[in-house]
């Protein structure tokens, strides 16, 4: 298996290119190998005319690239000046500096940038926005011909990416090439001049003029003829639930809850909220606004100061979190890898755990390891993930494939309350939308669900209800028809 | 007064050296405990060497090259091999000690002492009266101390070179896409800090005395692993931390308080053990907490790093 294969791709100067692809399509790699930052098989790389060696980052630089990553390229504990000064390749900086002259030396660049209060700010301190806009500025401020942005917008609010895309459209007038690495096709729309598409790390479009394409060919370019029955899984894998919760029941309610913050975040003040049986209910906002406490107070990772959290109809607040799985609730973690999966524990461990914790379906203590493998086995095979063997480590599986993982553990029949945080995260689009259904699948059979999000259009394409959070509150409710802007208003406090 | 200060420096110059060498490593994100079998054969090679060519500068320098080699061992091992660092510098302090043990036996044949007439220039000698005592009698290195925690920190908190490590230790992915090699960034750490652990062992060696014994350094690697922690991994704090240590064994032996006699030699013996124990824990804790304060990052952090 290569992530890249034969990849050939003239990118016209001047001009805004999009590269779009499923997850592990490729693009990631395609984006690294301009940067220098991975060394190519087979294959070369012109830049403005002149050929950059394979995996040399300073001569990509100097070459005029300059890559605005996926991941933060910035040290946390690096101040403002100091992290502008590490990776903006810019001649004239002296081997020995003052603190003072370091930000004077940055001063002009960061003039103008929303959050950042100084120069000698730490990044850790910054919001996210924040982090993002520095980023760019250093790929600018290195003086690129070529800017390489991959995925910029995964992280940002409706806002924060439109103006993004105002810089963004402003650079081709200076003479600047961007290549941007997108996941959403309204986003490609907005801001792309021309559209490339990988699939399975081969070349399906090459910097095909936005005219030219419609978003049903570019769509079928991405996902390809062989992968339509992605919608099909779903079926028939609902857990036939006895349905015996009807409409209106509250499987989760929080009466005034606050907590302490969680993981550098604001704790939850005095947060109520309820969801009933067979609806979703979103939740949106900035991150860094109290999700994850939120979510770490449900799941019982975290302690409450005050308030009461029912789940189930039963006083929760004071229960561990094996106990509150087993009056049924479910949770989809914000981060996969870490907190998802064990991924260094193989797939069948990782597919139980949840059943030995909760010993159903295992009622005597000794277990039988290999009908705990092959039980997981069938149930990754009917949530169609792609595996070798179920001994493999869940660090193997693709995003994708994890998610799966993840969801073929927790909907299990004994689902009352789900809580989804971020559930579409990074995932391609088929998976996104296998994800999606799952959780249409579980309000459908009567289940509550809790889905944190900061993708807009899912939460306004799925939720029945939406909250939004600010500042640890829940300072908002909608209901559909859903307003962009009010929404986007009540997420940033905005008043208009 | 005078004369704690005297020991109080002559006590703390080889733990501030050894305290630079791991601040270099512990920013390039090392944790760093061969620095007492670096010391150990810097001190050796310093009076092997020295004798050998009749001047102590020659044996400094021999010190350093030895200990410089030995480094770049260590970067291989922990480098390219993949060793845990933790355990390969436990094992590069047990090859100097064994290795210096030995090499006493091998070349000069004795088990416990060699004498040599070697020393390092000493500026100030002969004073007995008033505060010239307290710098009468040290070697070149006491007088440099400051020197070196000054360029230190300006390397280290006010250089490219400095930022580039630090990046190198804190976030190994940021340093790779700003065009540095996190490999070569540490092997350069090492080196700086091989040298600097020579410097520490030929202070004790050839700058304070003109012997070596077997087991000389008796556990100031592990005390300078210590004020490294103490000090915030910061060049000076490190410095100030490694002073204290070099105070508190003034005091002991001035006010002649033979601290052994109420309590066992064994636990005496155990201090620096223990408190390296101590700041490993210490080092670990502050790790945990800034991966927390950089929350979002862990979910962010590259796959490969």
């Amino acid at each position: 298996m290569r992530a890249l294969q034969d990849v050939n791709l003239d990118l016209a100067a001047g001009r805004i290119h999009a590269l779009v692809g499923q997850n592990g399509a490729g693009k990631t790699t395609l984006a690294r190998v301009l940067a220098g930052l991975q060394v190519p098989d087979r294959g070369r790389v012109w830049m403005m005319g002149r050929e950059i060696p394979g995996g040399n980052v300073r001569a990509a630089q100097e070459a005029g690239l300059a890559m605005v990553h996926q991941h933060f390229s910035l040290p946390p504990s690096f101040t403002v000046a100091e992290a502008l000064e590490l990776t903006a390749a810019r001649p004239g900086g002296r081997p020995v500096y003052r603190r003072g002259q370091l930000e004077r030396r940055w001063r002009r660049e960061v003039a103008g940038l929303d959050g950042i209060p100084s120069l000698s700010a730490r990044i850790r301190d910054l919001p996210v926005e924040a982090r993002q806009s520095l980023e760019i500025v250093r790929a600018s401020a290195s003086q690129a011909r070529v800017l390489l942005l991959d995925e910029p917008t995964a992280l940002l609010t409706p806002s924060s990416t439109e103006s993004l895309f105002e810089r963004l459209r402003q650079l081709p007038d200076d003479g600047i090439t961007v290549l941007v690495v997108l996941h959403k096709l309204r986003e490609v729309e907005e801001v792309a001049d021309t559209v490339s598409v990988l699939r399975d790390g081969r070349l399906i479009l090459d910097a095909v003029e936005m005219e030219e394409v419609g978003q049903g060919r570019l769509s079928d370019a991405i996902v390809g003829p062989a992968r339509a029955g992605g919608a099909a899984v779903f079926e028939g894998t609902a857990p036939s639930s006895s349905s015996s919760s009807g409409g209106g029941r509250v499987h989760l309610r929080l009466k005034g809850v606050s907590t302490a913050g969680f993981s550098a975040e604001v704790g939850l003040q005095e947060v109520g909220l309820h969801v009933e049986a067979g609806e979703i209910v979103g939740v949106a906002g900035v991150e860094g606004n109290g999700q994850r406490s939120l979510v770490s107070a449900i799941a019982g990772l975290s302690g409450v100061e005050q308030g009461e959290i029912h789940i189930g109809g039963e006083e929760a607040a004071a229960d561990p979190p094996a106990r509150r799985r087993r009056r049924g609730l479910r949770l989809v973690p914000f981060d996969r890898y870490t907190e998802g999966v064990s991924s260094s524990a193989p797939l069948w461990l990782n597919q139980s755990s949840l059943r030995l914790v909760q010993r159903s379906g295992v009622r005597r203590s000794v277990v039988s390891v290999r009908r705990l493998r092959a039980s997981a086995g069938q149930a990754l095979d009917r949530w169609r993930v792609r595996y070798q063997t179920v001994t493999q480590p869940a660090s193997s599986l693709s995003g994708g494939n994890l998610q799966r993982l993840i969801l073929s553990r927790e909907l299990d029949e004994g689902v009352e309350i789900l809580v989804a945080a971020q559930p579409t995260r990074g995932l391609d689009f088929a998976a996104a939308e296998f994800v999606r259904r799952a959780l249409v699948g579980m309000r459908d059979i009567g289940a509550g669900v809790l889905l944190v999000s900061s993708d807009l259009d899912e939460l306004f394409e799925m939720s029945d209800r939406l909250l939004v959070m600010l500042g640890g509150r829940i300072t908002a409710e909608f209901r559909p028809p859903y307003d962009r802007r009010a929404v986007g208003d009540a997420m940033t406090g905005a008043v208009r | 007064m005078e004369q704690v200060l005297a020991t109080t420096l002559r006590a703390a110059a080889p733990l501030v050296y050894a305290a630079l060498a791991g601040v270099f490593a512990f920013r390039a994100g090392i944790f760093h405990l061969g620095l007492e079998g670096l010391m150990i054969t810097g001190a050796f090679i310093a009076v092997a060497a020295g004798q050998a060519a009749g001047s102590a500068l020659v044996g400094l320098l021999a010190a350093a090259a030895v200990c410089m080699v030995l480094s770049v061992l260590f970067w291989w091992v922990i480098g390219p091999l993949r060793a845990d660092a933790i355990i390969a510098g436990l094992g590069l302090t047990s090859i100097g000690l064994g290795g210096t043990a030995y090499a006493l036996t091998a070349i000069f044949d004795t088990r416990g002492t060699i004498f040599t007439e070697v020393v390092l220039p000493r500026p100030v000698r002969g004073v007995t009266e008033g505060w010239g005592v307290v710098v009468s009698e040290s070697s070149i290195l006491v007088w440099l101390m400051p020197v070196f925690v000054l360029a230190s920190w300006v390397v280290l908190r006010r250089s490219r070179f400095g930022l580039r490590l630090a990046a190198v230790g804190e976030y190994p992915f940021a340093a790779r896409s700003a065009g540095v090699d996190p490999s070569r960034m540490r092997l350069w750490a090492l080196l700086i800090a091989g040298a600097l652990c020579a410097l520490a062992g030929a202070e004790l060696s050839v700058g304070a005395l003109r012997n070596f014994t077997e087991n000389m350094t008796n556990g100031r690697g592990f005390i300078a692993f210590v004020a490294v922690i103490f000090g915030a991994w910061h060049p000076i704090g490190a410095a100030a931390a490694a002073l204290f240590f070099g105070l508190a064994d003034a005091v002991g032996t001035q006010s002649q308080i033979n601290i052994t006699e109420a309590v066992p030699r064994e636990f005496v013996l155990m201090i620096p053990y223990v408190l390296t124990i101590a700041a490993v824990w210490l080092g670990g804790l502050w790790r945990r907490r800034s991966l927390e304060a950089s929350a979002g990052y862990a979910e962010l952090r590259a796959p490969d790093d």
